[in-house]
């Protein structure tokens, strides 16, 4: 599903050049439910966004599905996300002044779906997650896990290959971190693959691999365990 | 995407956000526009209001009047009466080419009018038919005074809307005095025609009777007191030119001076004509330049709002894009909004002004002063001019929120 080949990517700060990402191999299979592990500043933010499109690379080749995301227009990369990417943030990132089910339908919105078909399935998608009752509510009126399921509801709306979750559980007590992670688990088990970036070993030891990253590299890889 | 409903609500949801920075901005337009409005409103009202006191006859023409010369010329003394007599003004209407329209006057001010037993005191005018061309009289009934009336010397009259009201019944229509008759300095009129000149109580406390008859009744000479040119279409030069040639003319046959400056002279109304039109163009001028430039700087708040939208909705943004939006969606979204937001506070300032202009403006009458309003093709270029505006004032905000990449807006800080 994705292959990273000597991905490199660095940061101009001022006058400095800072290599965040010195040559990344690895092979991501498709179901797989993966860990991205790291101290702060070992490149794992870093790797999602080249992960996710949002970011593009200075080096090295990136397989989506088969498919070449090396220097792609802004356009390319806007479609390609909306079609095999979903995401899911540390702090949700749900907009503010949209109900729940609105939020669940954005991305079909940005994808010519008409409004009724939206709704249609943002419901059903927010029943998955278990806030069917909640659709008409904004986010400020939920608690944190409801807001993470809400955002799991988006990432799933328009049935993507891969769910890139950043920290998903690290705004949330640890009773609702487990229904997140079952919740990505269950999803994980309909064959949908999933890379979550974390730096809680409880987290990352719920996933079937994890990969660690140290200084820009991945930490021998031969020690990617399988758990 | 402009009549996507998703699109507009959108453009609601997120204007509405913020009412209160939303409703500012607003009114800042609005403001621009209404202002625009009235001011066009005023200038418009004012020129129709000069053009009323000033407009009783028509623009094309030019007047010749004789006063007392100045200076002493060929054994003739200063200071005495110059005075244009029927043989005078014949060998002046020889002299110049075909006009469109010729009128000789005299005026006896101050003419005691009888009907039945109510009487007053009233301008009796003795004139050519052509006068109601130069006059531009609107006859509410009968007829002007015709050239017959004139060769059989006839004691027919025109009356103003002024008489038929002082002298008649209450309510009388103007149809209704023609064919009574009415006692002018004691002599017995009938009357033939009424007129009204809207907004002029001066033209309609006057009579016109033929001049053959008011020379013949009124006068004991041939005097003639003015004589009024119709220069029809002619360009505004050539009447220059003709009035200075016509001018020489009758300094010479007057035997006036020719540096004499009241001997004999000649009104081109042209002239004047051309001034009001040149101070208006330039009055116009005016409102626009001050009406765009307060347009100009409520576009620059709407110009800073959407800077100010684009900040805080960076992560927003981010989201959608992340989410799969496209840069033209999100530029397209802020310039709608920008566009949007110009649109209806336009509109709203355009119904106050137009609202304050018609509600307002009639209980304001004035003699430089009447009925001013806002044509529809201005306002419809301003509204024009507000989308123009809106859009540019949204695509530097626009470009900025495309610049945003999503990593650095979903940045967890």
């Amino acid at each position: 599903m994705i292959e990273l080949q000597g991905i490199r990517k660095s940061y101009q700060s001022g006058a400095q050049s800072l290599e965040v990402l010195k040559g990344i191999d690895c092979t991501i299979h498709k179901g797989e439910l993966v860990a991205i592990m790291g101290s702060s500043g070992s490149g794992k933010s870093t790797m999602l966004n080249v992960l996710g499109l949002l970011d593009d690379f200075d080096g090295g080749s990136y397989l989506l599905d088969g498919n070449d995301m090396g220097g792609l227009s802004e356009r390319q990369a806007a479609r390609y996300r909306s079609e095999f990417l979903g995401f899911v943030f540390q702090s949700f990132n749900l907009i503010g002044y949209k109900t729940a089910l609105e939020n669940a339908a954005l991305p079909l919105y940005y994808q010519g779906v008409s409004r009724k078909e939206r709704q249609k399935q943002a419901l059903h998608y927010l029943t998955k997650v278990g806030l069917a009752d909640w659709a008409e509510h904004l986010p400020n009126q939920m608690s944190g896990g409801q807001k993470q399921r809400v955002a799991i509801a988006r990432a799933l709306i328009a049935n993507p290959r891969v769910i890139l979750a950043d920290e998903p559980t690290g705004a949330l007590d640890s009773v609702t971190s487990d229904e997140v992670m079952n919740l990505l688990k269950d999803i994980n088990r309909e064959g949908i693959t999933i890379v979550v970036v974390t730096h809680e070993s409880e987290i990352a030891a719920q996933c079937d691999r994890i990969i660690r990253l140290k200084d820009g590299r991945i930490e021998d890889p031969k020690a990617q365990d399988d758990v | 995407m402009m009549f996507d409903r998703d699109a507009w609500l959108e453009i609601f949801h997120t204007v509405l956000s913020n009412p209160l920075r939303t409703g500012l901005t607003g009114l800042s337009i609005a403001l621009g526009i209404f202002i625009l409005v009235v001011m066009q409103g005023l200038g418009s009202g004012l020129e129709t209001g000069v053009a009323n006191t000033f407009g009783d006859d028509a623009a094309n023409l030019m007047q010749v009047r004789t006063g007392n010369a100045q200076l002493a010329f060929r054994g003739r003394k200063p200071n005495r009466r110059v005075e244009l007599h029927n043989q005078d003004e014949q060998a002046m209407k020889e002299q110049v080419d075909s006009v469109p329209a010729w009128s000789r006057l005299v005026f006896r001010w101050g003419s005691t009018v009888r009907y039945s037993n109510q009487q007053g005191s009233y301008n009796v005018r003795g004139v050519d038919p052509d006068q109601r061309e130069i006059g531009q009289v609107s006859l509410t009934a009968g007829r002007f005074i015709s050239p017959l009336d004139l060769a059989e010397n006839r004691k027919v009259a025109v009356l103003g809307a002024q008489l038929v009201e002082d002298l008649f019944p209450k309510g009388t229509e103007a149809a209704a005095v023609v064919g009574e008759f009415i006692q002018l300095r004691g002599i017995q009129f009938a009357v033939v025609g009424a007129f009204d000149q809207a907004g002029s109580r001066w033209e309609n406390r006057s009579v016109y009777v033929p001049f053959s008859t008011a020379q013949k009744l009124f006068q004991n000479d041939d005097v003639v007191s003015r004589v009024s040119i119709g220069t029809g279409d002619a360009a505004i030069e050539d009447t220059r030119d003709a009035s200075a040639g016509l001018i020489s003319w009758l300094k010479n046959r007057l035997v006036v001076h020719p540096d004499d400056a009241e001997g004999v002279w000649v009104d081109n109304r042209n002239e004047e004509a051309e001034m009001f039109r040149q101070i208006f163009s330039g009055i116009r001028l005016f409102v626009w330049f001050v009406g765009l430039m307060t347009l100009l700087a409520g576009a620059m708040g709407v110009a800073n709002i959407m800077a100010i939208v684009v900040r805080e909705r960076t992560k927003e943004i981010g989201v959608r894009k992340a989410l799969g939006a496209t840069s033209n969606a999100i530029v397209g979204q802020i310039i709608q909004e920008a566009v949007f937001l110009m649109l209806v506070s336009g509109c709203v300032g355009l119904l106050a002004g137009t609202w304050l202009l018609h509600g307002i403006a009639p209980m304001v009458q004035h003699e430089f002063f009447s009925n001013p309003r806002v044509d529809f093709s201005s306002a419809l270029l301003a509204l024009g001019i507000l989308i123009f505006v809106g859009v540019v004032s949204a695509i530097g905000p626009a470009v900025r929120a495309v610049t945003i990449r999503p990593v650095e807006a979903l940045r967890d800080e």
